[in-house]
């Protein structure tokens, strides 16, 4: 009896030492980021000098300015149009590439390419396409459109922010196509077929079958994304149109500043970026759970 | 009445929306890169030309300064230096990644203990979490521990965003494998490291070789943590090209290396089409 016990209390202590290291990489580095972000914002940084432990006024100060929150709203709106436009063109095209055609082998290397490259392509990518002087604006001048560089729609540097929002849906259509597309060839069309042969015409089929059976896909893929989005740094930095900046912009400018303890601030906006995302994130998962009960799915 | 079946039947052929839908994504992912390709090129491009004025080639003998791609290919543009940072960071990161996962993605695929829900939500929790709320928190640790700026905070930080997809990926293949054919060369008397070495690494090595390439492919593309980590000692592909277009326009030679920062990519698309079947990666995110 109590060699058995034994031998569990051994199996269990075998079994955690086999998830230790990636435990202890992801508590150490990744938990004790957060943590240090989190006791930082709220005052605490005695290699500055200061340790005002806990107090919210860095909270205070960054939460009472506007330019804080026109700063979340377009990293908001950002992260939110460019996810959203590119789940429709991914579901469209994860659609037509479970049907047969002529070059299909070929076409599943040429629309995963973005996939592989950094953003910062992209974004030289839509310099040179979406630029006054870049090569949009020339094809709109050779159909005598425009006649001067400066006639051309601003579509770099504004808040409207085409150019950040084009990268993003450049490079995330490939990753939410490849995720729904995975989940359609681990289903089979059996399903659809039956549908089909039921009577169900295609909008049906799509709407009642389909669409709900690639939810999975949907919700992982559109979660990674939005959540990069919301903390992603080099397109809205280089594309974006200054001040108000997004926040991950604004928290890299506070902490480049020669005033260090704006580093504070700094934390504070990090925490605000986590916080914002995490609220978001968790009430779309909770929504999605919810509607899974409903279609009777665990 | 046969006719109207086979029109409410499913149809396995492409409607003309999508064949006008395939050919317009692929104009919006591969066309950029023609002007690209002719930026690099040019010497003189003026607006509204649809094609350079004066090329490269023409001005390489004329001019005294290195021009486009002489500049690219020389020793100022570091991009030698850029490529091989990031494949030799790519790489040890890919395979400190594996040792770790391999362990842990053996015991999620099979054994059930308490706190394993907990756990795996712990593990998706760096793909959930912005990067820039963990990048400048992060530099502020290896400030402090003195490895900012160097090799080794570059590579472990790499290893956050990466060992969620990792232990996906490992799981999956861990869980299509089954205990049978181990179970039975047990029986049959192998001893542990006999079936870890014949048995169970020669039916894992697809999916390992795919959560391979996939990690890999990541850590090359990070630009947040590199840039934050690196403190501009350290530069990799992506962080190059940043510091080249941060200016929001792009000559002729950071048109140039914007192709050589693709290259690899077009080289991992290649290989990896061949070792990461979709399945799997389905499997990694779906369900």
């Amino acid at each position: 009896m109590a060699r058995s016990h034994d031998s569990a209390l051994k199996e269990r202590m075998w079994l955690w030492l086999q998830l230790s290291p990636v435990l202890l990489i992801l508590a150490v580095l990744f938990g004790g980021a957060l943590v240090l972000a989190v006791v930082q914002s709220l005052g605490f940084a005695p290699w500055f000098g200061v340790n005002t432990f806990p107090s919210f006024q860095y909270f205070g100060a960054l939460w009472g300015s506007v330019s804080f929150w026109q700063s979340l709203w377009l990293t908001l709106y950002y992260a939110t149009v460019s996810t959203v436009i590119a789940l429709v063109m991914g579901i469209a095209l994860a659609l037509a590439l479970v049907r047969t055609f002529p070059g299909k082998h070929l076409y599943k290397y040429v629309y995963k390419l973005p996939l592989m490259i950094p953003y910062t392509v992209g974004i030289a990518l839509a310099v040179i396409m979406l630029g006054n002087g870049g090569m949009i604006s020339r094809l709109a001048s050779f159909f005598g459109f425009i006649s001067d560089p400066s006639h051309f729609p601003q579509i770099l540097k504004t808040h409207a922010g085409w150019g950040i929002i084009a990268v993003y849906v450049w490079k995330q259509v490939p990753f939410i196509t490849l995720a729904i597309y995975a989940v359609m060839l681990g289903i089979g069309r059996e399903t659809e077929e039956a549908a089909a042969i039921l009577g169900a015409n295609r909008w049906q089929i799509l709407s009642q079958v389909t669409l709900p059976q690639i939810m999975p896909g949907v919700v992982s893929s559109t979660l990674i994304c939005f959540a990069f989005n919301v903390g992603a740094f080099e397109a809205p930095f280089i594309l974006g149109g200054g001040f108000p900046d997004t926040l991950p912009v604004v928290a890299w400018r506070y902490f480049n500043d020669a005033d260090y303890t704006l580093q504070l601030q700094g934390m504070a906006t990090v925490v605000s970026i986590a916080l914002v995302a995490g609220i978001i994130l968790f009430s779309y998962l909770a929504i999605y759970r919810r509607f899974e009960r409903k279609i009777g799915r665990n | 009445m046969a006719r109207k079946f086979s029109n409410t039947a499913l149809n396995n052929q492409l409607s003309g929306f999508q064949k006008v839908y395939l050919i317009l994504i692929v104009g919006f992912i591969l066309g950029p890169f023609l002007p690209l390709i002719i930026q690099s090129l040019a010497f003189r491009w003026a607006w509204p030309d649809l094609l350079p004025g004066t090329w490269w080639m023409e001005q390489r003998e004329v001019s005294r300064m290195p021009l486009a791609w002489d500049y690219v290919l020389s020793p100022y543009s570091r991009i030698l230096e850029a490529t091989i940072n990031t494949v030799v960071i790519g790489s040890i990161v890919t395979v400190i990644c594996l040792a770790i996962c391999l362990p842990a993605a053996r015991v999620l695929a099979r054994e059930s203990f308490r706190g394993k829900s907990g756990f795996e939500f712990f593990l998706s929790l760096p793909l959930i979490v912005p990067e820039a709320a963990i990048g400048i928190a992060l530099l502020m640790i290896f400030i402090r521990m003195g490895i900012a700026g160097s090799y080794l905070g570059i590579i472990i930080a790499h290893l956050i965003p990466t060992i969620p997809y990792m232990i996906r990926m490992l799981t999956a293949v861990y869980q299509g494998l089954g205990k049978d054919f181990e179970e039975q060369a047990m029986i049959l008397g192998a001893s542990r490291w006999q079936v870890l070495r014949l048995v169970t690494l020669p039916m894992l090595l697809p999916g390992v070789v795919a959560g391979a390439l996939f990690t890999f492919l990541v850590s090359t593309n990070i630009f947040l943590l590199t840039f934050f980590l690196g403190q501009g000692k350290i530069i990799t592909l992506p962080t190059l090209l940043f510091s080249k277009i941060s200016g929001g326009t792009l000559d002729a030679s950071a048109a140039g290396i914007t192709l050589i920062v693709t290259l690899p990519g077009v080289i991992l698309l290649i290989i990896s089409e061949r070792f990461i079947k979709e399945e799997a990666f389905g499997k990694g995110f779906g369900n």
